[in-house]
């Protein structure tokens, strides 16, 4: 793997990682392990450069966590007519929260008694509109059975599909900074928030941040999904974990009425 | 479809900018003084009010806040105004201290690692080798050599041997040596420090060059 000058963010983000992953705390002592290979380093880290892209019904066990236990809990606490509202983010190029729409379509049998609003926020601007045009290669598709496939995309040129325009449609995608207060709180609360694989690339007080930021958007009993490596309570003391049959979730405390 | 979409302010907003956040300092709803906290948050000139709200909070939510606030500040005097709270009686207010000063950018918290280091209070001193860890390695690896070769509390220099073991070079080799030789009659840092010896060995390159 060769990689310019171009790619410079995409391999200090790779290194990070794994320095994270070992508990290296300089970078010298990350490369002595890399150096000597302990406990396998050299795979790890090429592993890091080759599997690390987002795709369709990513970490699946959440998605059925979700429909399996998640919203049922939440319709508790609904009133009638009120939406439920799942908020990705971040979003990338749209994978996760198409996944969770498409997820709820083919397996959540309350799916058509109730309003759900999914909303993808990221600050990439660029794949905010790459998100939007709803278009994504095979690799995106690869843990999609083939009739979903056929079901929810439209096959285009040059190895690629668009997803229907009814599912386009239906989510929305705009920006947002998770460390910003003042742009999270717009986004008014939710009832599910996935934000996986993002904190970890944030520094100590960055993440703290982050973590008040989307207590403050999930309604009081509201679920979080974080990615498999991570763990909000080495984060924050503020979300309670959960742990379903499918997925270990936190969720803001139900005593809590404000934000 | 069951699936909407709005494209303009979503849902109910999650809370008011309008209210003055020093005067929800002193609220006495604890939602209201977290969302004051919050709108403070890297404040530099919120750190007083907030230091002052810290000491008379008792909602472990807003506790937590205003440390997460004070370490967003991410100046010396926000990190002088947490030091106090590491000698607390409380646990939940000395971890809460420390994880703010450990979450504190380095740029803020290096200026008084050396003070923390050279505290009467050996649980001052113990509990400031985790700040430690967060610095640079080089600077860390200086501060804790510094400490060890003066420390004369066993506890406190397992602490430091410990962030050594994970951060330090060779060059902290002859330190942990001596102190070795002065703790002999401890087996626990005798141990301690012989398993960092080792990793050091390891994090200097020594295999394979």
């Amino acid at each position: 793997m060769v990689f310019n000058e171009s790619k410079r963010y995409y391999v200090q983000r790779r290194i990070d990682e794994r320095m994270i992953a070992t508990g290296s705390t300089s970078f010298a002592s990350y490369f002595a392990r890399l150096r000597s290979d302990a406990q396998g380093e050299v795979e790890q880290f090429v592993n890091a450069f080759t599997v690390n892209e987002t795709y369709f019904y990513r970490e699946e066990h959440q998605l059925q966590c979700m429909s399996a236990d998640l919203l049922g809990e939440r319709l508790a606490s609904k009133g009638r007519g009120e939406a439920l509202r799942i908020w990705s983010a971040p979003c990338s190029t749209g994978e996760e929260p198409y996944s969770l729409a498409i997820w709820l379509l083919e397996n959540w049998p309350q799916v058509d008694a109730h309003d759900i609003e999914i909303v993808g926020s990221d600050i990439d601007t660029s794949a905010l509109d790459a998100a939007r045009s709803g278009v994504f290669g095979r690799r995106a598709l690869m843990r999609l059975p083939p009739p979903l496939v056929d079901k929810y995309f439209e096959p285009l040129p040059d190895d690629r599909w668009r997803i229907v325009a009814d599912l386009r449609n239906s989510v929305s995608f705009s920006p947002v900074n998770l460390v910003d207060g003042r742009e999270t709180r717009t986004f008014g609360m939710f009832d599910v928030i996935f934000c996986r694989n993002v904190l970890i690339y944030f520094d100590e007080a960055s993440r703290r941040i982050a973590a008040e930021n989307l207590y403050e958007n999930l309604a009081p009993g509201g679920f979080i999904c974080l990615g498999h490596t991570e763990s909000m309570s080495r984060i924050s003391p503020l979300f309670e974990a959960r742990r379903f049959d499918d997925a270990i979730v936190y969720q803001r405390p139900r005593e809590s009425a404000g934000g | 479809m069951p699936l909407i979409r709005k494209d303009t302010a979503a849902g109910t907003p999650a809370t008011s900018d309008r209210a003055d956040p020093l005067a929800m300092l002193a609220d006495a709803a604890p939602d209201v003084r977290w969302t004051g906290v919050r709108l403070l948050s890297g404040r530099a000139d919120a750190v007083a009010a907030l230091a002052a709200a810290l000491s008379v909070e008792t909602d472990a939510r807003v506790r937590e806040a205003i440390f997460t606030a004070l370490a967003a500040a991410a100046t010396r005097e926000s990190c002088l105004a947490l030091v106090p709270w590491l000698r607390s009686d409380d646990a939940s207010l000395r971890t809460g201290a420390l994880d703010a000063l450990c979450a504190t950018p380095p740029a803020a918290a290096a200026s008084l690692a050396p003070m923390l280091l050279a505290d009467h209070d050996p649980d001052v001193r113990l509990l400031s080798c985790e700040i430690v860890r967060g610095l640079p390695a080089d600077e860390a690896q200086s501060l804790l050599c510094g400490l060890l070769d003066a420390e004369t509390e066993a506890n406190v220099c397992a602490a430091a041997v410990e962030v050594l073991a994970e951060l330090g070079g060779r060059e902290a080799a002859a330190t942990l040596a001596r102190c070795a030789e002065r703790f002999a009659q401890d087996p626990y840092l005798a141990f301690a420090i012989k398993v960092a010896r080792q990793r050091l060995d390891v994090a200097s390159g020594d295999i394979g060059e």
